[in-house]
């Protein structure tokens, strides 16, 4: 039997699924699309009524809302996901408005970091074109839209519609996109490209469809808005964007290689008896006492640096945490000679984040 | 509100963000650490910092 060559991006079944995509490890861009690793919530439900920035549906979802206007809750799920999920997450109206002024935000996002983006070369001729995908449920029908955007200057938008046919039903969507020839495109460990699904953004953070623009915008004008009917629900899983014009098969990764792609964004201790940072130490109470910690992945930047619940302290005073992008300082003042320790007792949390 | 924290040897090495507690490294492209550059621009002053044990 001759041997052959196929030159193709992709093989597809009769049944019109990508057997074999371009087979490039990693090729989904997207953190976390399977909506399967949540270390802030733990799968509950956060209320959704500022731009904090701090908020998060799952790991690396940003979700953003406008103060003393609409609210919404967002909340990781596993009740009812589309087949060969496991996770998704969902959006809902719990205060409707109506007329959102014109500066409103609200949207689901994620930053991609530089560095994941720079093999498309946008910014220049011959970016490439790239095609996002993702499965979508809603109470409500019509077209939606989302957007794609350059991170750090958010002066470069693609604004873009989708169409959800039937209530409370999962439909697959995809977008391909020629790559942006323009703007400024960060290829560093800072925001790249940013994927948006608008949620019921004011007219000035709208446009038209299907063109990059200079402008901020996360959806286009006249589209359907969730965060204008109480109760609406909205759905999300699967989110790919991958290098070229065929969405293939959803890029499944093992759980711990997902999980250690969102901790160089945000990590959490376990809290635990006996856990980090425990330590025991002596003193003659006139040096500070403390301990080193490695990270288990190397962060973006040097993270900021929350905690929750008690720690249990002998001897000492509140701590302080110093860090860099690979290890952290937790040090405490003695209150005089003799043993100083501390330890989590079981609620104590240490939060570590440098997302984008 | 915002307040200098020195580290072992008694050099200020991140600063403290009295609303949460949080420790913000000072990190130019941690986002947070530029929002207190951008409140230093605007006039503020952060809170001195402590001295340290053995500085």
């Amino acid at each position: 039997m001759p041997y052959g060559t196929v030159n193709a991006d992709s093989l597809v079944s009769s049944d019109g699924g990508v057997i074999s995509p371009n087979i490039n490890s990693l090729r989904n861009r997207i953190i976390n699309g399977a909506m399967v690793i949540d270390q802030r919530n733990a799968g509950a439900s956060i209320t959704v009524n500022s731009n904090s920035g701090t908020q998060f549906a799952a790991d690396r979802f940003l979700v953003q809302g406008t103060s003393s206007e609409g609210v919404f809750t967002a909340q990781q799920l596993s009740a009812t996901p589309p087949t060969g999920f496991k996770n998704y997450v969902r959006v809902q109206t719990t205060t409707a408005s109506a007329s959102p002024a014109s500066g409103s935000l609200y949207a689901m996002s994620q930053i991609i970091e530089g560095f994941n983006i720079a093999d498309l070369g946008f910014g220049a001729a011959g970016a490439s074109t790239v095609t996002f995908s993702f499965w979508i449920r809603s109470s409500l029908t019509g077209t939606f839209s989302g957007s794609l955007k350059n991170g750090n200057a958010y002066n470069r938008s693609y604004p873009f519609t989708y169409t959800i046919n039937s209530a409370n039903t999962w439909e697959y969507k995809t977008v391909t996109v020629a790559g942006d020839t323009s703007g400024t495109w960060q290829t560093g460990n800072l925001g790249g490209l940013i994927v948006y699904w608008d949620l019921g953004c004011g007219s000035s953070l709208l446009s038209t469809a299907n063109s990059w623009q200079g402008g901020n915008y996360n959806g286009v004008t006249g589209s359907t808005r969730l965060i204008s009917t109480l109760n609406a629900t909205l759905d999300i899983t699967g989110v790919q964007l991958e290098k070229g014009s065929v969405a293939t098969s959803f890029d499944y990764r093992p759980y711990g290689t997902e999980l250690a792609l969102c901790q160089r964004y945000f990590r959490k201790t376990n809290g635990g008896v006996n856990t980090e940072p425990t330590l025991y130490a002596y003193g003659d109470g006139s040096q500070v006492i403390g301990q080193s910690w490695i990270f288990p992945v190397p962060m973006r930047v040097s993270p900021t640096t929350t905690t929750s619940g008690s720690l249990a302290i002998g001897n000492g005073g509140s701590p302080t945490i110093l860090v860099s992008p690979d290890s952290y300082f937790l040090y405490v003042m003695p209150s005089g000679g003799g043993t100083v320790y501390y330890q989590p007792n079981g609620s104590y949390r240490i939060s570590f984040s440098a997302e984008l | 509100m915002y307040k200098l924290i020195k580290n072992p040897q008694g050099q200020v090495a991140t600063v403290l963000r009295l609303a949460d507690n949080a420790f913000i490294p000072m990190d130019e492209q941690n986002t947070d650490y530029a929002a207190y550059l951008k409140w230093l621009a605007e006039g503020n002053t952060p809170e001195p910092a402590d001295e340290i044990k053995g500085e």
